[in-house]
Parts: C-alpha cells; structure tokens; sequence
C-alpha cells in the first residue's frame, strides 16, 4: 500500500477520469438528448498527454494515486505512448463522425455513457503499471463495448452482442486466475515484476496459457476470434472503427505487457498468428457485407502483430515494431470502417472521393510502396526474421497478396452497396463524416513517415527508398491485384460462408445443451407434480442437472439433513 | 465512561427491543423514532470506536455470571469489523423496513424482534469467551425464528419450522462442542489461547467438527444450507438482514473465531483439518452458485447466491495464509453491502411492480432505473467485476490461495465467477435490454417510497466506494489488513 495520495503528473489522470465525467454528465436531463455531441470532447485529454509524451517532455514520469483500487499507479511508457495516441486520434475521430452518424440514436445518453466507458477502459490500458489498474481497465473497455455492439438491438445484434459478451467473460476469468497465480509468483502488483516472477513461478506455465487465452480472445487471435467478425460489423458505424481500431489494441498491449518470455509461449503466437494471418483473409473473401470483410481483414492483421509480438518474445526486441505495426492498422482500419458509412450515403463524383479515401487506407494496409503500410512492415520484417526465421518473414510478404485481394474484394462490395444506407443517412455531405475518413487515411499514410526514426529499430532515413524495400512492397500488392483482377474477369467467386466461421457451429452446440437441461428441468417439474409424461431423451447434462436437483430435495428434509450432518462431522473428524 | 462502551453498544439494540415489545401497534411515530434514534445513537458510538480501536484500545467488560462463568464482552478490530457493518446496516435496513411495512399490522412485534435479532448479532460479534458466543448465538436463533414467521401465512410457518429443525441440532453440537472442549481446559477467552493439547488428536478433531456442524448451519455451509433458500418466505426487510449481517455472517464470524482463537493457526495446521474445511467451503461455493442457476425467482436466486458467497469467508478463514484470511474477512463486509443491495432492491420490485420471478424483469431497467442501477451494481460485483467490491476479495482469495499452496482455489473461483456472471447477466439483460412485456391493463411499477429508494442507493455506493478506493486507509480492505497485522501474523 502506498501511503502517498497523490504523486507525479495529473495529465494521466485526468485522461482517465474527463470520459468517465463526461459519460456521467450524459446522464443529466438537460444534457440527455444531445449526449452525442459530447463524444469527440472525450479523448483530448489523452491525445494531449500522448503528444507531450511523444514529444519527450515528462516521459518516463510516474503518477501514482495511493488511495484508489489498491493503489493506481500510471505511467508513460514510450510504446504505451504511441498506442495511447493512436487509441485518442482514432476515438476522436470516430467521435466527431457519431456526432453526424448517430443523430437518431435510440438511447444517447446509454450510448455516450457507455462509448465514454469504453474509451477511458481503452486509454487506461496503456497507461496501467500494476496489475490491478490495468484489470479495471480492460473490463471496462472489453464489458462496456457491449452497449455499443447491441447499439441497434436487431435480432443479429443481440445474437452478436450474447456471443461477444459470454467470450468477454471467459476471457475476463482467464486472465484473473492468470493474474492471481501472477501476483502471487511477484509478491507485488507491478506488472514488470509479474512478468518476470512468471517463467520460474509455480504454476507460471499454466498463467502464461491463461493470460495467452484471454488477451489473444481480445486482440482475435485464431481460434478465439470468432466474436469478432459478428460483433464488429453488426455496432454502428462509429464504434466498428474503434472496436476493430482501438478496442482490439487492449489484447495487443496485454500480449506484449504480460508474456513472460522464454515460454513456449512465443512460438504459439508466431504460428497461431501467421496461420490467422491467412485463414482469415482467405475466409473474409467469403463475406458480402463489407463491413464483415473488414473484420476478418482485422483478424488477418492481428494475427500479423501478434506473429510479430511472438517474434519479439523470442528474440527480446522488436517488441516497438510489433506496435509500430498495430499504430498504423488501427488508423487504416478505422478509416475503412468509417468510410463504409460515407461511401454508402454518397453519390456521383462523392461517391467515387469517398471509394477514393478507402482505397488509399486499403492499399496501406496491403502495404503498397511508400505507403505508411510499407514502413511499419519493412520495421517488422526484421524483426520476424530474426525471432521466428526467414519463412516466417517470406509469409509476412506473402499476406501483402491475400490482404490485397481481400480489401479488394472489400471495395468491390463497398461500390456495390445500395445508397441511402438507412435511417443513420442524414446529412451526407456532413463534414464530419468526411473530415474523420481523410484525417485518418492520411494519418496512415504519412504519420508513419514521421516515427520511422524512432521506432523502425534503427534502419537508417533511407531504407524505405531502397530498391529491394520497394520492391519487396511492390510485388505482393501487384500480385494481388493481377489475381483479383483475373479472378474478376473470369467471374470467380468465393462461396458465402457462415459470418463467424466457427461461431454458429459453437452456438448450436450450447443451445442444444441448454435446452436440453431446460428440458430436464420441466421433466423433472412435471414428475414433482406426479403428472404422467412422456419419456424424454436423456443425455449427460440433464441427468446431472436431475441429481443436483434431487440430492438438493432431500437435503430439504431434516432427516437426510441430519443424516448429512452426521456424515458431516465423521469426515471432519475422521478423515484428516 | 468510555469503558463502558461495549454495554452502551449492546443496550442501545437491546432498549429499543425491550421498550418496543410494549409499544401499542398505533404507536409508530414512538415506535420509529426510538428504533431510528437508538441505530443512529448506536453507529455514533461505533464510528467513535473505530478511531480508538485503530489507535490500539481494546475494550473488556466483565459480568460474573456464575463461579467460573463470565458474561465476556471485548472489543478488538475483529469484532469491530463485524458491529460496524452490523450498525450500518441495522440503520438502513431500519428506514426500509419503516417504509416497507408502512401501517401493517404486528408491528412492535417485529420490530421488537428486530432489534433484539440485531443485539444478538453486535453481542457475538464482542463475546470474548465461547460461552459468551453461545448465549447470543442461541438469542439469535431465537430472535430470528418471529422474523421469518412474520406474515404466518403457511409458507412462512414451513420456513420457520425448517430454521429451527436446523439451528437447534446446530446449537446442541455447537454447546457439546464447547463442552467438551472445556471439560479439559476450563474456560476459554478468544484473547488468551488455551493449551488444547489435554485433548487428544481425535478428540481434537471431533470438536473442531462438532464447531463446524454447528456454526456451519447459520453460514448455510451444503449440506447444512436447506433453511436459508426457505427463509425467503419471510419479509424483504428480514431476508435483507438475514442475508446480509445477521444470521449467516454470524455463522462465518463464528468459524474465523474458532479457526484463529480458540484453536489457532497452528493446530488446525496440525490437525490438517483446515484443508478440509477449505473443500467443504469450494464444494459449498460451487453447490450454491449451480442450485442458483435452477432458480427461476428473483429472491430465490439470491438465496442460493448467498451459499455460495458465504462460503468465501470460511474458505479464507480455513486457507489460513494473510492474503486468504485478509480476502475472506473483507469479503465478510464486502458480500454484505452487495447482498444486502440485491435483496433491498428485490424488495423494491416485488412492492412496486408485483415482480418475484425473473421473468417478469423484463425491461423493468427503463421504468425503475435508480433501483435497477443499484441491482446492476450489486449483481456486477458478486460476479467480481472491478471496481466493485467483490473482485477485492476475490483477488485476494486467490492469491492467498496460491500462496498457501492451493492453487485449486483459483479454479473455485473462475468456475464461480463463471457460474456468477450465468446467473446474474441473464437477469441484468432482462432488466435493461428486453422490451416491457405488452400485457393489458398493467399500469407499470407504483412509484416507489423514497424509504425503501434509497437505502439500496447507499449501499450500493458503499459497496462501489469499498472497492474503488480500496486502498484508502479507511477501507474495510485497510481493516482487514490491520486485524491480520495485528492479531494473525507474528
């Protein structure tokens, strides 16, 4: 425990604590129906503290708040920076085009209450230096989204939103047996101090599975990613961005915060990850709805960034890179999700600038030369070689021509989408629909153009103008889009598959079971009435959900209960 | 003057009881003005206390009862952690029941019985010798049983006959228990540990489990929890107490104390019969959470939520590491302000908008959102959800489980989060996400008492604040590390 209140820099604090004010201010009547409005205010104060970190005055600084949780202690981390900036910058973003996109929300106050949760959860994680703060955080950024996937309270919504939030819990219960067994190993709450008890601690094999599990369900590590493509393309426009941009970074930062190394941790990440990388660009060509697309564009993405972060275990750096790389995904891939919104309520010439901007953040993503793209691969490529080995680094290429096809395939469905796109399409050349799309597209692009002497691990200004760095950007995207465009010509399409892959199959599976049990339970109430009934299939599960309930009955009665009792007191006494 | 405190604290329950009992049932300016006035009176003292106790007072008030036989009260930051609690929430649970029963008949019998039930509680929580304990546990069963019979409808009848079907066996193994233990000892005071070592190792362990038995039935320990599920026929305000401070918590006091005072760390170490009670507890906490998740109403629910919950407490007392026993005493508070939050609320639905099953919830959350709010945030922290409280606790459960060398705990407790978030989210979706059932002529939820609005409302901030400031010197997490400090570790 830390006897001082307050100590070090208020800025990170007061990062956190502006959402959680605003949120809550969204709840006063007066406030209430234009709650909305208030949404681009809430980051500011982040994005300042990023820039003033980034810029190098003050970094490094603690602020430790002794009296808060068990006891708050942020800091400001050079790679927490860069993420917190992005993570601001994207929110911003999104925040000014809900401003315009969510004029006939249902609930604004539930909305802007619940986005401006989300977005302190999703900021504090990056500032968090113990444990116990940046728990607090990740439930709020990983329960609160909730509200905002279920914003449209359709059928697929609250399908989306019940998958999304059974997988959030599980992964919430993985990571505190994870940090329990972590704490215990460390004997203090820092999180430096966690991950370095971990690799001798007693079972520090089994917390490493654990964390793995439940920052990788986060960040869509395949196979726990199948909430992701339902639940991002299913949220309004505005928090698709930040859930596929922002919100995903929070496993990110877990993984790389967390992983002890010298596990076998790493290489599970390196092939998990490079196989999401294709899996899941080769599933997404399956997909119509492009905001599904993107999601498993996202999927594929991440899988890179945590190939990366396994990389970097394994070698003990790079760890920037792989970051590097999640920066620059989470302002492209905000840029396509909002564009959707723009491109579908457009026409004409609009239309055609809107399909523009997506295709500039698309050919970022897919790496295209002297795109912001480019640089944060040629960073990563290194980085992969060094740590997983040269295929790994040949693959990391070779999914420039995948995700080329997919976000391809992406602005081929988006230029098909029908206009207006509905209710939301109020005030299509509203500025603050286009404004976020080009800031961020650009943002993409160039922002990487001006960290590259910091974090490309030390390359030198002109790598990306080498002839082999232009090259080995050039011949994937090139590849790709001579496939697509033959695949095109010759009218080859990818069958419709399930959105969520292996979601729907889990799914059916559950709801058998449960009503099963459901079935059970009548049984056994018809029984308990003594009405005469039809014999039911019996399976594993309504049995034992019987003899629970039976052994309770008896239990009721004082006789069995005495009975227990007794036995009760002879195990107590006699067994020890 | 200051000494006499213990007695001031006990008579300020005990008074308002007694002069109750002789109220007419008109009376109920008199009647809420005395119980109001002697809780208020009561929390003051207590508040004042807490300032001494932290300082290193300790206070003892010593009656003779007979040769040998002393009426022991003692104050120390244990039992000060337990009539704190129970002062704060007698004063709300008093508001709400005022607002709760309004005119209804019986009155000053039940509130009468209230208090004593309420004395009971504060005068275990000082007993500073196993005879002591005895007394005011047996008064509590007493006092309770007119509680749960309140409304002396059939089902209330049943549940009264099962409390005592239950308790009274309890209480003849608990006073066998002391008995036999003293019979080779004499007397024994929680502050002077006694030499056990004139028993046998058997015997020893006998005893413990004969203590277990019996203080087991009021912490609703499976097998011995059948009464509690069946005591929510009684009144809003007594399941409230009943779930919160009174009877079940006496139960969990009651195995910390034997655990640490009367046979010490040390022999139940020896004994290994510490480990065994730890599984009692994880198979309880499992148990209860699974009968809830068959549970189709609200109070129901909770009751079986109450089994599971409890259990915590005795499953850090029996881990006996600091972290463990820190978790399972500030879970001792912490479950207290949420379940006493769930069942205010319950209250409020079944008064308001005539709803006891959880099916009925639907979309309840956009037509009494203050009270729903305060049932979310109740329900958010049994799962373990930070801020609130119950993640204190449960994080320091498991880290004290995994220090102590049982890292099985930390599987008890995920599976019981689990199981928590299984029964609790479906009914917080009901209540914000589900449309208003379309039913005719329902004219929605009566506008709802500001009596029984707002005393959820503050216990569901009290149980935010425990969590979100834990780490503030003023915390119960703060007290449970004092007492551990001070009275567990070397």
């Amino acid at each position: 425990m830390t006897p001082l209140v307050l100590d070090g820099p208020v800025l990170p604090l007061i990062a956190l604590i502006w959402p959680l004010v605003l949120g809550l201010a969204a709840a006063l009547p007066a406030i209430r129906t234009h709650a909305i409005t208030l949404l681009p205010l809430a980051p500011l104060p982040a994005l300042l503290l990023a820039l003033v970190a980034m810029t190098g005055a003050g970094s490094g600084a603690e602020t430790v708040v002794g009296f808060v949780l068990l006891g708050v202690v942020l800091g400001q981390p050079p790679l927490g920076m860069l993420l917190l900036g992005m993570t601001a910058f994207l929110w911003l973003a999104a925040g000014v085009y809900a401003v315009a996109y969510m004029r006939s929300a249902r609930r604004p106050a539930v909305f802007t209450g619940f986005w401006c949760l989300t977005l302190a959860g999703n900021l504090g994680v990056f500032l968090a230096q113990d444990i116990i703060t940046f728990y607090v955080a990740f439930a709020a950024v990983s329960l609160a989204a909730y509200v905002l996937v279920v914003e449209a309270a359709s059928k697929e919504a609250l399908r989306a939103g019940r998958i999304y939030l059974t997988l959030a819990v599980l992964g919430e219960a993985c990571l505190l047996a994870g940090f329990t067994i972590g704490a215990a190993a460390a004997d203090t709450l820092r999180i430096e101090d966690m991950r370095a008890a971990l690799p001798q601690a007693p079972l520090g094999g089994l917390a490493g599975w654990l964390l793995l599990a439940g920052f990788g369900l986060k960040a869509g590590l395949v196979p726990l990613h199948i909430w992701l493509p339902l639940a991002h393309p299913v949220a309004p426009t505005p928090a698709s961005a930040v859930l596929s941009g922002a919100i995903v970074k929070a496993g990110v930062i877990g993984l790389i915060l967390f992983l002890p190394p010298g596990t076998g941790l790493a290489g599970v990440l390196v092939t998990a990850g490079l196989f999401g990388a294709f899996a899941a660009a080769l599933y997404g060509l399956s997909q119509a709805n492009p905001k599904a697309i993107l999601a498993y564009s996202t999927i594929s993405q991440m899988g890179l960034v945590m190939a990366l972060i396994g990389a970097a275990l394994t070698a003990g750096s790079g760890m920037e890179q792989a970051g590097f790389y999640a920066f620059h995904h989470g302002l492209a891939k905000a840029a396509l999700f909002l564009s959707v919104g723009v491109v579908a309520g457009a026409a004409g010439g609009r239309r055609v600038a809107a399909l523009g901007l997506a295709a500039l953040a698309a050919l970022s993503v897919a790496g295209a030369p002297l795109s912001g793209g480019a640089l944060v691969k040629a960073a990563g490529k290194p980085v992969l070689a060094g740590g997983a080995g040269a295929t790994a680094e040949m693959l990391m290429t070779i999914s420039g021509i995948t995700t080329t096809l997919l976000l391809g395939w992406f602005l081929i469905r988006l230029s098909r989408e029908a206009t207006p796109e509905g209710k939301h399409s109020a005030g299509r050349s509203d500025w603050r629909l286009w404004a976020p799309v080009l800031a961020l597209s650009l943002g993409a692009v160039l922002l990487p153009w001006g960290l590259w002497s910091d974090w490309s691990g030390g390359l030198g200004p002109d790598y990306p103008w080498r002839g082999t760095t232009l090259l080995a950007a050039a011949w994937p995207v090139a590849t790709g889009l001579a496939a697509g465009l033959l695949a095109n010509w010759r009218g080859l399409v990818m069958p419709r598959l399930p959105t969520g892959d292996l979601a729907p199959m889990l799914e059916r599976a559950v709801l058998t079971t449960i009503r099963q049990a459901e079935r059970a339970d009548t049984a056994r109430r018809s029984l308990a009435q003594k009405t005469v009934t039809s014999p039911l299939p019996r399976s594993l599960g309504n049995q034992t959900g019987q003899l629970v309930a039976r052994l309770e009955a008896a239990l009721g009665q004082w006789r069995w209960s005495g009975l227990a009792a007794l036995v009760l007191i002879l195990v107590l006494a006699g067994f020890m | 003057m200051t000494a006499a405190l213990p007695v001031l604290i006990l008579f300020s329950s005990l008074i308002a009881s007694l002069v109750t009992f002789f109220l007419p049932q008109t009376a109920h300016g008199t009647r809420n003005a005395l119980n109001l006035g002697c809780a208020l009176l009561k929390l003051g003292m207590v508040a004042f206390m807490l300032g001494e106790v932290a300082q290193g007072t300790i206070y003892e008030m010593r009656l003779p009862l007979a040769p040998g036989l002393d009426l022991l009260l003692r104050i120390d930051a244990l039992s000060l952690l337990f009539v704190t609690l129970s002062a704060f929430l007698w004063l709300l649970t008093t508001i709400y029941a005022i607002a709760y029963f309004g005119t209804k008949p019986e009155l000053s019998r039940f509130f009468g019985f209230f208090s004593l039930c309420v004395a009971a509680t504060t005068g275990l929580a000082m007993a500073g010798n196993l005879i002591s304990f005895f007394i005011f546990y047996e008064l509590l069963t007493l006092s309770t049983w007119p509680l749960v019979i309140h409304k002396q409808d059939r089902a209330s009848l049943a549940a009264g006959r099962s409390y005592l079907t239950f308790s009274l066996p309890g209480s003849a193994a608990l006073l066998v228990a002391i008995l036999w233990l003293e019979s080779a000892t004499g007397p024994i005071e929680f502050a002077l540990p006694a030499d056990l070592r004139a028993h046998g190792d058997a015997s020893l362990r006998m005893i413990f489990a004969l203590f277990i038995a019996g203080l087991g039935v009021k912490a609703a320990l499976v097998p011995l929890h059948g009464w509690l599920p069946a005591a929510m026929a009684a009144p809003a305000p007594v399941s409230a107490l009943l779930h919160a401070v009174a009877v079940v918590k006496a139960g969990a006091f009651g195995i910390v104390r034997v655990i640490y005072d009367v046979f010490g760390i040390a022999l139940v170490e020896e004994l290994r019969v510490g480990i065994v009670l730890a599984a009692l507890a994880a198979v309880t906490i499992i148990w209860g959470s699974l009968r809830a998740l068959q549970q189709t109403e609200v109070k129901k629910r909770l009751a079986f939520s109450t089994v599971s919950q409890v259990a915590y407490i005795v499953l850090g007392a029996a881990l006996a590491g600091p972290f463990a026993v820190i978790g399972g005493l500030v879970h001792l508070v912490h479950q207290g302000l949420m379940k006493i939050t769930l069942f205010f609320c319950a209250g409020v639905y079944q008064e308001c908008a005539d709803i006891s099953e959880i099916r009925q919830l639907d979309g309840i959350g956009a037509r009494m959102p203050l009270t729903s709010l305060c049932f979310s945030l109740g329900a958010l922290g049994m799962i373990g959800i930070p801020p609130m409280a119950g993640f204190v606790s449960k994080f320091y459960l498991g880290v004290g489980g995994v220090q102590s060398g049982a890292a099985w705990v930390v599987a008890v407790l995920v599976a019981s989060s689990l199981l928590n978030s299984a029964y609790f989210l479906p009914l917080l979706y009901r209540i914000w996400f589900r449309p208003v059932p379309v039913e005719g002529g329902s004219s929605g939820p009566r506008a709802t008492p500001p009596g029984i609005l707002w005393p959820p409302v503050i216990t569901a901030a009290a149980a935010l604040a425990v969590g979100l400031f834990a780490a503030s010197a003023f915390s119960p997490l703060a007290w449970a590390t004092l007492i551990v400090e001070r009275e567990y570790l070397p």
